[in-house]
């Protein structure tokens, strides 16, 4: 048993792989391709999402130069309050007479403590105390501790304001470009082929949209900004204390080395434990969604105990993974303190005789802010590394050309009158490439076709039906026609017109489709008739209920039309989808109306009335139809049968049964079934 | 004035339900009591080297500038100091690492109970449920909680203990001017209670909007196939740009409000040290004071500028996590509405007997009439029951009610004369095979789907069998890999005709008493429908047997047949009782038959007809 419909799922599973591959790399969705911390690549191409609001950009790198002024300000605060005080006690005790804060002389302090003063004279120290020393004198009617409490907390406050002003236009520019990013991954999302939506599961585009794209924003807040304004920072911290005084700064700093090696094998160590994180918290998710999803399933085959043990055997092995990069995490900071505290004992040890005290607390001071940002190192890599990949995967997304496009020129062609008229000119398709790439390189016979060399015409107002075994192809020929999918070889004709010159949005609104799978939107049920057609009135909406037999059980519902459809049309049955699936169709009011296999689950009353309202809706308007069962078509003009992708026979019903073909020996089957092998005949009853 | 009283009213009526959260949550803090005591030992050992170090720099610079003191003294309190880092840097990586470690020990915990909590919840639920709305809470939510436990509460309740040790050390060298440094911290609490209350609301918002903002996304995506034919994406785009903007404008409201907090709070040491440095500089001057101190009071403000401020950090961690919490615990908090019954029956075997008493049901808030009513019907052991009638005559809800996916009350069905609600769970669903009506597949292996409800070490003999049964085994032959081919998510990998035939042998898999077909073989076309049939003839002997049609062709030979509409048993009977009484059902058949009669022309031979191979052959 060769059943076509299984080699063309191959096909397709073929195809989805190459697609994938074939995108320039890597897999777009193997949660394993993770990116680096730092891309410049990534970081060029999220660019334009920022370019709207340069101008917060551009606020945020001038405030961060007075921010780093201010932040140095502090210390020279504290530091020229104890060289003030420190040579007055050192005076006092030295001449044992009272001093005066304000009258305190450099020389007088040198004298002293003239073990102190050798690497003084004219050095930076000096020249910045000469630039701003004088601003540290209080007012006469100041006391030195209040003048400089009152410069201190001031100084304080200017740098929270511009920090916190700082920090919401960073965050804030995120959010915005963060709004441009999503919407474009949505409007291009939509605009790819189905056989994109195929292979992806839902669940990692949403994640795309959403969850990518609020790690890009954090690392907007949190990461990308700081990243460099800290390298600068500690850049800039040792390049003052090296001007301070070299000696001591080549002392405070012997450490960094070791400290920068360390931070190096900690890097890669958590960026290998995030790798790992992020790959199974990736499975785990899926593993819910899809649970939540089947739940109906799950419960029915009592897998609770075993779907818990596998889950746990996840969830377990996530937080092992976290586990191990929390050590890592927790080594670098502790690290980091060690490093602190150290180079404060290095530079009190090494600082007597090689700098005055004053400096020294400088020293101290800034060491500390200059190893803060090593401190935060593994929190800021993570955050870069998620936004890294998470953009990636964007991108990939983005890079997904649609393989279905609007040619540039269709607009040249202007809209065509429409008419209803269908024809299929020697096409040829396989799921397998869909844009002949590699089917012209090999043998027509090598090639698993889903349809082969069809061609028919469907006139202006004629109603025609396709029957066949599944996997014959009659699916596929809707696909090619609303532009689902591309033909490989030959044309398809909507109106006269090859649909690929169509827009898309054009040639769609052409087509009614009552799909095989009836998919409601989450809002009213009003809304889910009208989908988005602005232009159709609530009667209009109404009319179409009305004569498709769906407006009773509306009108049974509590808020009728207003209804609320839950998740999926859950609160309906398959049976009322599929007839609000009519009325939608007919609401649309298309010239050419394609139904797809749409009766095969309403019962044969319900069926009648669908029929009654699908012949008002067939009225003077091209008719396509898709059944199983041939007894729902046997009114239509033409029956087109397909067998392996190929057109076999073509005719009236009647006709067809006289020619005592293909269709002839469908039909007899079928008639058999329907009389006699019930799916529950056991007893053999025969009426 | 009134505006606060409400404001006031506002925060009682949700003070409740995040208290109720928290008390959860603290289940399992106690749970892991071991981490959190030895991680409290490491805390207190670390404040006190922590605040030793300050100390110690003050004592190295008195040593320093007195020149009374030898200089080995100095150079041997530089020495303790460099100890005193190293010993603490030890500490220091407990003091994060277990705390972490416990965070990711609870969150582990918690998911565990949220998927079982999950896995317990009737179908009732998943209809008030999204799945986005689930997934974020699972997700999203759950990471907010775990950030609480972690940073969060490293912060919390780690400041407090740094803060008391250096109080403490800096009053060794002045009780005042220590008092005067810690004066500002009480400030900390005000500012928090003040932005606390706006970022909680402001983040609860942003969630919620992400929430409903995947929701829209996921919808979008699944149903691309109607976007795309009925050119909708405009809409759609138009729809998420709302959604999308909504979102934008509540983070930037919780941006503020969360950049408002670390700004703040960074302000209080400063307000120490300025408080310091205007009594400690003269009080040095008057000699009361060795200068050393100020450099200890300077570095007692800087180290304590950093947990101050993850301090205000952390009070966004907690408020987020507490709301995420909250609405984790909204979840858990739901009582299964389908559960074992306290005093059930223990039955050791289900003979397969089904009984309707009167039975009413209506979905929930969802539907203003009942979906079924009045229902009395029996369904003796081994017997089959077809059940027809319209669309949404409640067909399909009858047949889900017996395996107690839906909640039904008490009194209204019984197995084997024992009250559903009565029977064990996992008995009642191992003893029933159903193939519902949508043929749901996981993206496994084809194989793993059709051993879905067997044990683990369940043979290949018995898949293969399955998968014949369904007349699936073919197509799975032709699949690239077999039985090892992944069916995608949803299944979407098959044809509609192959997810439905999985559906099947997934049942007949399993060697249940009662087996429910709800419509399943809609997608399947004639051919492989009728070998199906002949199959099902076999597999049905000594089950009882429940077919849901649309067609009465699928239920005319079975024992017993109801025909409902409008969710009441209209008709019942037998096939020809039923088309004797001239009613609904003869009407179905007649109309049916003249279908499938019309345009015959000459009465089957059996010569005519094909046989299965020809078929084959020919068609597939």
């Amino acid at each position: 048993m060769s059943d076509p419909d299984a080699g063309k799922k191959t096909e397709k599973m073929k195809g989805a792989k190459k697609a994938n591959s074939g995108d320039g790399g890597s897999d777009p969705f193997d949660e394993d391709a993770l990116g680096k911390a730092y891309d410049t690549r990534i970081l060029v191409r999220l660019w334009p999402y920022v370019l709207p609001y340069w101008r917060q950009v551009a606020m945020t790198l001038l405030l961060f130069l007075p921010i780093f002024v201010l932040e140095l300000a502090p210390a020279w605060i504290v530091k020229s309050g104890i060289d003030r005080v420190v040579a007055s006690a050192a005076a006092a005790s030295a001449t044992g007479t009272e001093f005066v804060v304000t009258d305190f002389l450099l020389e007088g302090r040198a004298e002293s403590r003239p073990e102190i003063a050798k690497e003084a004279g004219p050095g930076f120290a000096d020249w910045v105390d000469d630039q701003v020393g004088g601003f540290f004198d209080p007012p006469t009617d100041w006391s030195l501790g209040g003048w400089l409490a009152m410069l201190y907390v001031i100084t304080t406050l200017v740098l929270g304001a511009m920090q916190y002003v700082y920090q919401v236009l960073m965050a804030s520019t995120g959010q915005y470009a963060m709004r441009g990013l999503r919407k474009h991954v949505f409007g291009h999302i939509q605009t790819l082929q189905m056989s994109y939506f195929d292979v992806i599961p839902v669940g990692r585009l949403v994640t795309r949209a959403t969850n990518d794209v609020e790690n890009v924003a954090e690392m907007f807040a949190q990461g990308l900004v700081a990243l460099i304004t800290d390298v600068i920072k500690m850049v800039g911290y040792a390049l003052i204390l090296f001007a301070l005084s070299p000696k001591l700064a080549t002392w405070a700093f012997a450490i960094v080395p070791v400290l920068a090696v360390a931070a190096v094998i900690f890097r890669l160590k958590v960026r290998e434990a995030f790798r790992e994180v992020r790959v199974r918290i990736a499975r785990i998710n899926t593993y819910i969604q899809e649970s939540v999803t089947g739940m109906k399933v799950v419960q029915l085959f009592s897998r609770e105990a075993r779907n818990m043990a596998e889950f746990d055997a996840m969830n377990a092995d996530h937080r092992d993974a976290w586990n191990k990069s929390i050590r890592y995490d927790s080594l670098l900071f502790a690290t980091v303190e060690v490093a602190t505290g150290i180079t404060m004992a290095v530079i009190l040890g090494v600082g007597t005789g090689v700098a005055e005290v004053g400096i020294m607390y400088v020293f101290i001071d800034y060491m500390q802010r200059f190893f803060m940002p090593l401190r935060d190192l593994s929190a800021k890599y993570s955050v870069m590394q998620s936004a890294m990949a998470g953009a990636e995967r964007i991108f990939q997304v983005l890079d997904t050309a649609p393989e279905v496009a609007d040619l540039v020129e269709t607009a040249a062609v202007g809209r065509p009158e429409e008419k209803g008229l269908v024809e299929f000119d020697h096409v040829w398709f396989s799921y397998g490439d869909t844009k002949g790439g590699e089917t012209e390189g090999r043998s027509p016979d090598d090639i698993d076709w889903i349809l082969q060399d069809v061609s028919f015409r469907v006139e202006v107002g004629e109603k025609v039906a396709f029957v066949g075994a599944t996997g014959a192809g009659k699916t596929t020929i809707i696909k090619l026609l609303t532009r689902l999918y591309d033909v490989d070889r030959g044309c398809v004709r909507v109106d006269g017109i090859d649909v690929r010159d169509i827009p898309q949005r054009d040639l769609r609104r052409r087509i009614a489709t009552v799909l095989q799978d009836v998919f409601l939107f989450s809002g009213t049920l009003a809304r889910n008739i009208a989908l988005g057609r602005a232009d159709l009135s609530e009667s209009d909406v109404r009319e179409a209920a009305i004569a498709v037999e769906a407006h009773p059980f509306i009108e049974k519902l509590p808020d009728g039309y207003g209804t609320e459809v839950l998740e999926r049309g859950a609160n309906f049955s398959t049976g009322q989808r599929q007839i609000l699936s009519f009325a939608r169709a007919l609401a649309h009011g298309a010239h050419i109306l394609v139904l797809d296999e749409a009766t095969s689950a309403i019962d044969t009353e319900t069926e009648a009335a669908i029929q009654r309202g699908i012949h008002v809706l067939m009225e003077g308007k091209t008719a396509i139809a898709i059944a199983h069962r041939l007894s729902t078509i046997r009114d239509v003009d033409t029956i087109h049968v397909l067998k392996s992708g190929r057109l076999v026979e073509s005719g009236s019903h009647t006709v067809l049964l006289g020619h005592g073909g293909h269709y002839a020996r469908l039909h007899q089957l079928q008639s058999e079934n329907e009389q006699g092998g019930g799916a529950a005949e056991v007893g053999s009853q025969q009426a | 004035m009134s505006a606060a009283a409400e404001s006031i009213e506002i925060e009682a009526v949700r003070e409740s339900p995040v208290r109720h959260a928290l008390r959860r949550l603290s289940f399992y803090l106690r749970r892991n009591w071991r981490y959190y005591l030895l991680w409290f030992v490491a805390v207190v050992i670390y404040s006190v080297i922590f605040n030793a170090i300050p100390m110690m720099v003050g004592r190295a610079v008195d040593g320093l500038i007195d020149p009374g003191v030898p200089a080995e003294v100095v150079v041997r309190r530089c020495w303790i100091l460099f100890g005193l880092a190293l010993v603490g840097g030890v500490f220091r990586f407990y003091t994060r690492q277990l705390v972490f470690d416990a965070a990711r020990e609870v969150e582990y915990e918690i998911r565990n109970d949220l998927f079982g909590h999950l896995q317990k919840q009737p179908q009732s639920f998943y209809f008030k449920w999204r799945t986005g709305e689930l997934m974020s809470r699972c997700v999203n939510d759950l990471n907010s909680v775990r950030l609480l436990l972690g940073p969060g509460l490293l912060s919390v309740a780690q400041s407090p203990i740094l803060f008391i040790g250096a109080f403490a050390f800096m009053s060794t060298y002045s009780v005042k001017l220590a008092t005067l440094m810690v004066i500002p911290y009480p400030l900390f609490i005000v500012i928090s209670r003040f932005i606390g209350a706006r970022l909680f609301r402001r983040s609860l918002a942003a969630q919620e909007s992400l929430a409903s903002m995947s929701n829209l996304v996921q919808e979008s995506i699944a149903g691309i196939g109607v976007v795309k034919a009925y050119a909708m994406e405009g809409d759609r785009a138009a729809r998420f740009a709302e959604a999308n903007d909504h979102l934008r404008d509540r983070q930037l409201k919780l941006v503020r409000a969360g950049a408002a907090m670390p700004a703040m709070t960074g302000l209080l040491p400063a307000a120490g040290l300025g408080m310091a440095l205007y009594v400690g500089l003269d009080m040095i001057a008057a000699g009361t004071l060795k200068p050393g101190a100020l450099f200890a009071f300077t570095i007692y403000a800087r180290m304590l500028t950093f947990p101050t401020m993850m301090m205000g950090y952390s009070v966004s961690l907690l408020q987020r996590g507490a709301s995420a919490m909250q609405r984790i615990d909204e979840v858990m908090s739901i009582e299964p509405s389908i559960a074992d019954h306290t005093e059930s029956v223990q039955l050791d075997d289900l003979s397969g007997e089904i009984e309707f008493r009167g039975l009413n049901f209506a979905y929930g808030d969802y539907a203003r009439e009942p979906a079924l009513a009045d229902i009395s019907l029996k369904v003796p052991a081994g017997s089959s029951l077809g059940v027809v009638g319209p669309v949404g005559s409640g067909k399909s809800t009858l047949a889900s009610l017996i395996p107690r996916i839906y909640e039904v009350e008490s009194g209204q069905l019984f197995i084997d004369g024992v009250d559903v609600n009565r029977l064990e769970i996992e008995r009642l669903r191992t003893s029933i095979a159903m193939v519902p009506q949508d043929s749901f597949l996981f993206s496994m292996p084809i194989r793993s789907n059709i051993a879905y409800g067997l044990p683990e070490d369940a043979t290949e003999a018995e898949i293969h069998l399955a998968a014949r049964r369904a007349q699936l085994a073919g197509d799975i032959e032709d699949l690239p890999e077999g039985y090892d081919t992944l069916v995608g998510e949803r299944g979407v990998m098959l044809s509609g005709g192959q997810r439905q035939r999985t559906a099947l042998a997934r049942a007949l898999a399993l060697d249940p008493k009662i087996l429910i077909l709800d419509d399943t073989l809609s997608s399947v076309d004639a051919e492989t429908e009728r070998r199906i049939q002949t199959e099902l003839s076999n597999v049905f002997a000594g089950r009882t047997v429940v077919v849901v049609a649309s067609r009465v062709n699928s239920v005319q030979g079975l024992d017993q047949i109801v025909v409902l509409d409008e969710g009441r048993i209209v008709e019942r009977g037998r096939h020809a009782d039923l088309l004797a009484l001239g009613g609904l059902y003869a009407g179905l058949a007649a109309e049916q038959e003249a279908e499938s009669k019309d345009g015959v022309g000459a009465p089957i031979t059996p010569d005519a007809v094909p046989s299965d191979d020809v078929l084959a052959g020919e068609f597939v």
